[in-house]
């Protein structure tokens, strides 16, 4: 019984690792049960669920979409100037 | 073409791209020194193999190309000589592996939560927050959500098993989110 309760029961430090981990690579099935038995019914890891998905999409935007003609240009003529004098 | 040829093109590329070059790299590594050597180094790579360059693309889509190398490069590097130092658990769970209290997850305003997506100054916490990461941890972030890589390839570059890679976005995650719930929410 204990056997059981222990794979059922997940502590917050591996559900939270679940989280992120199911974001990048697959899954065990054993994994995956035990992240759906412990999330919903904890709430600290169904917002930090929500939070890391957030995080994810807002980096994704952020830093997928830089490309080098949609910023506005810093000068930095002090650079310029040390690259020309090494040429 | 001779070697004074080749150079005069380059300085004229310098005095046309630098600061292009420079505020993107700056972007992608939120460092002004990194971000200037990196740029520095691009064209001096650029002279060492400008007969390679045969005008087949636009200058600009050359220079673009090393100076992306050379951005990988330095993210690996700098993963590697920070690897050792992994952050322990310990600042965010305790010895039952319970969240510690000041670092519990809470639910954001949920109305918030829809448009923080698209809020520039959420977008600009949130990369201030990525800029205190730990060297390994900023390294592989930015090499994921920069270039649309999937994980095998990212732990490919940076030499690294799978296992590492999402514990080390997992422990850069619970950094970023206790952080922009600092600095957005103020808790």
């Amino acid at each position: 019984m204990k056997k059981i309760m222990n794979f059922l029961m997940q502590s917050c430090q591996k559900a939270a690792g679940l989280i992120d981990k199911k974001m990048e690579i697959k899954l065990a099935w054993k994994e995956n049960v035990q992240l759906h038995l412990h999330t919903p019914m904890c709430n600290a890891c169904s917002a930090y669920e929500k939070q890391s998905k957030l995080i994810d999409e807002t980096l994704q935007r952020y830093l997928h979409n830089i490309s080098i003609d949609s910023k506005s240009i810093v000068e930095n003529r002090a650079l310029k100037n040390r690259i020309t004098s090494k040429l | 073409m001779d070697t004074t040829d080749s150079n005069s093109t380059i300085k004229c590329w310098v005095d046309l791209y630098s600061d292009q070059l420079f505020t993107w790299a700056f972007y992608k590594t939120s460092d002004k020194e990194t971000a200037e050597d990196l740029v520095q180094e691009t064209f001096l790579a650029a002279v060492h193999s400008f007969q390679k360059f045969e005008g087949k693309s636009e200058p600009k889509t050359w220079l673009l190309a090393i100076l992306r190398n050379k951005i990988a490069d330095h993210f690996r590097k700098s993963y590697r000589n920070n690897e050792s130092k992994t952050v322990s658990f310990s600042q965010f769970f305790d010895s039952n592996e319970d969240w510690l209290s000041k670092q519990k997850p809470q639910q954001w305003n949920e109305e918030d939560e829809q448009h923080l997506l698209e809020n520039l100054d959420f977008q600009k916490t949130l990369t201030s927050c990525l800029g205190k990461l730990p060297q390994n941890m900023k390294a592989t972030v930015l090499l994921k959500y920069m270039e649309d890589k999937d994980s095998t390839q990212i732990c490919q570059e940076l030499e690294i098993a799978a296992i590492n890679y999402w514990q080390i976005l997992h422990r850069a995650k619970l950094h970023l989110r206790k952080c922009s719930e600092l600095n957005w929410y103020k808790r």
